[in-house]
């Protein structure tokens, strides 16, 4: 997000634009640009993913450790988000500028995955009021191009899809200490239950119109974004075909925040949220897929992995 | 969590003794019970819809430029308001002037842990959201390449801390003769189910962020009431869009009836203001006259010798 300076009529252009439905690039109001996202990149890490979009690059390792569940949800794991905003993204982000920033990135996902209708942290209980599993989602943003948010929660999504939990073989109970004992077969592993993961959605507002994913031009343009968080459809996750007998479950905003020194008037932010639901839907559908096919590609030993030779 | 090493601290693993208490071994729905008795009361004797009645002064801090005092029932918040000073560590010119928002809990203030001096995660969530709040409100090219410090301090929390706070800081720095667009109040709703919870107490909006009902979570919102603007508008928790939107159409009438409140406070001030302005003049012309006689009496006296 180096200093983009447009001068006033370039402004105007992108305004009367977006009031058209139609974008400088061609994209309507709430089209993405395309996406590379690849998972299993890191092999130390539980789970990993790696996701380009246009110019941001982010990419997200999960470790899994086990610790003492709180004493007052007892049966629940823990996930925790830690964002490193490294200087190699762009120069602002040198020293401790970035750390604004990353713990603005990291609160919202926090908030987003609290609820247990996004994130079910019950998956994560070993045994309950002693041990339990606890994520730490390490997010890296490698190069910054704008839509940070959205970019973030697509590739932790995907990272927790392809988390694996090793499987407990033997518990010794003694006394009040437990004792684990772990699979050591790599292939012996569980897989979490991430269908309804949030995905953030950030709505950049132009003009009187809001439009979906910005570019860094765009963003010049706006003073203030409106941030939505929606939880995902466990539908487009579940690789049966027998998965049409799980319901439709509703859509439901698990995070809203804005962003930016202005304000929004009560219609506007109404229809933001509506679009923000529209556009999230279709993202949740296209990553549910493409998710599914790089796991079957994995299982039959089809995938080629790039890694970052890409 | 960091440790402050320039205090000492309690043992690591020591933990609240109110997790060994029988409150704390209520189940959910025991304690979704407790909030609100069968006339639809709850704990506090409100109704549902009724927020509590905000009492609030200016000029509480000597020391600093404005000042203002929120007091929600239980829930207690100072804000202060420093002059611009220049922005610490900075190398740009900024054409705008900048806030800086920083919230802090008083180590007492929370009923179930005591907060550490170092700011938490919490805190500096709330910092940035007062901050998002504010920024909209203040006119920021009166002051540019300048900061201006909002200081709020939370002695007690029973529930809409971030809402306090922001309208305690608006108070503050209108106070303080900060040049503002607009007066801003803030409200919050926590939802439970299919029941709303205006202005919810600590108890309410723990019980909204942990449960496990279809609609639940706690919205807080800030209006910018003459230019129909919402300056700030988090949620938490996991609600549908209808939802969303009914609690939005109820925070904007909310906020709306604080803004009466609010001017009459303003008006007492500048009033206050001044007569005290008034009161030192008069003072001073009194003081003057004294002063001018005795040296008509020296000059008479050096003269005549």
């Amino acid at each position: 997000m180096a200093g983009l300076l447009l001068s006033s009529t370039e402004k105007v252009f992108i305004v009367h634009g977006v009031q058209e439905d139609f974008r400088s690039d061609g994209r309507s109001n709430i089209d993405y640009r395309p996406m590379e996202l690849e998972t299993d990149v890191v092999s130390h890490a539980s789970g990993s993913a790696r996701l380009r979009l246009a110019n941001t690059d982010i990419l997200v390792g999960i470790k899994t450790e086990i610790d003492t569940p709180k004493p007052d949800k007892p049966d629940m794991g823990k996930i925790e988000f830690f964002v490193d905003c490294s200087a190699n993204a762009t120069p602002e982000f040198e020293g401790r500028g970035g750390e604004n920033l990353a713990s603005s990135i990291s609160n919202t996902m926090q908030r987003a995955y609290h609820s247990s209708q996004a994130f079910d942290l019950k998956q994560l209980c070993i045994v309950e009021g002693k041990q339990c599993w606890k994520l730490y989602v390490d997010i890296l943003i490698l190069e910054c191009g704008g839509n940070l948010f959205d970019a973030v929660s697509l590739a932790t999504k995907a990272a927790l899809f392809n988390t694996r939990i090793p499987l407990v073989k033997a518990l010794l109970m003694d006394g009040g200490n437990v004792d684990l004992q772990l699979s050591d077969d790599p292939y012996d592993f569980k897989f979490l239950d991430v269908g309804s993961a949030p995905l953030l959605v950030t709505l950049c507002k132009i003009g009187e119109k809001c439009v979906v994913d910005p570019s860094a031009e765009e963003e010049s343009c706006s003073v203030i974004s409106l941030i939505v968080g929606i939880t995902g459809n466990s539908k487009s996750y579940c690789a049966d075909k027998g998965a049409s007998n799980l319901s439709d479950v509703d859509i439901k905003c698990s995070t809203i925040s804005m962003n930016g020194p202005g304000s929004l008037a009560p219609k506007t932010l109404k229809n933001a949220i509506h679009q923000g639901i529209i556009a999230a839907k279709v993202l949740d559908d296209s990553l549910g897929q493409a998710l599914l096919r790089e796991r079957r590609e994995n299982i039959n030993s089809m995938k080629s992995s790039y890694g970052f030779l890409k | 969590m960091p440790l402050d090493f320039r205090r000492f601290n309690g043992p690591e693993d020591s933990v609240s003794y109110k997790i060994y208490t029988k409150d704390y071994l209520k189940t959910y729905d025991e304690q979704l019970k407790d909030l609100y008795d069968e006339n639809g009361k709850r704990k506090d004797g409100r109704e549902l819809n009724e927020a509590r009645s905000m009492f609030a002064r200016t000029d509480m801090v000597s020391q600093a430029k404005g000042s203002a005092y929120v007091e929600l029932r239980k829930t207690k918040v100072v804000c202060s308001v420093f002059d611009p000073r220049e922005i610490p560590h900075q190398n740009e010119f900024r054409q705008l002037g900048q806030l800086y928002c920083e919230v802090k809990f008083a180590p007492f203030s929370c009923p179930r842990k005591r907060r550490p001096y170092v700011p938490d995660v919490e805190e500096k969530a709330l910092s940035v959201a007062l901050r998002q709040a504010l920024e909209p409100a203040v006119c920021r090219h009166f002051f540019p390449n300048y900061q201006i410090d909002v200081l709020i301090y939370i002695l007690e929390h029973d529930g809409s801390c971030l809402a306090a706070a922001i309208n305690a800081a608006g108070l503050a720095l209108a106070n303080a003769a900060v040049p503002m667009f607009d007066i801003i109040t803030s409200c919050s709703v926590a939802v439970i189910g299919n029941k709303m919870f205006i202005d919810p107490t600590e108890i309410e909006e723990h019980i909204a962020k942990n449960s496990t009902e279809v609609n639940h979570g706690i919205i807080t919102m800030s209006v910018l009431s003459q230019l129909k603007q919402i300056s700030d508008f988090t949620q938490i928790g996991s609600m549908d869009v209808e939802c969303v939107t009914k609690v939005m159409e109820v925070l904007l009438k909310e906020c709306e009836i604080i803004v009466p409140n609010i001017q009459r406070i303003l008006v007492v001030d500048v009033v206050k203001n001044f007569e005290l302005k008034k009161h030192l003049e008069a003072e001073t012309k009194k003081r003057e006259e004294i002063l001018k006689k005795k040296m008509d009496e020296w000059r008479s006296l050096l003269n005549g010798q």
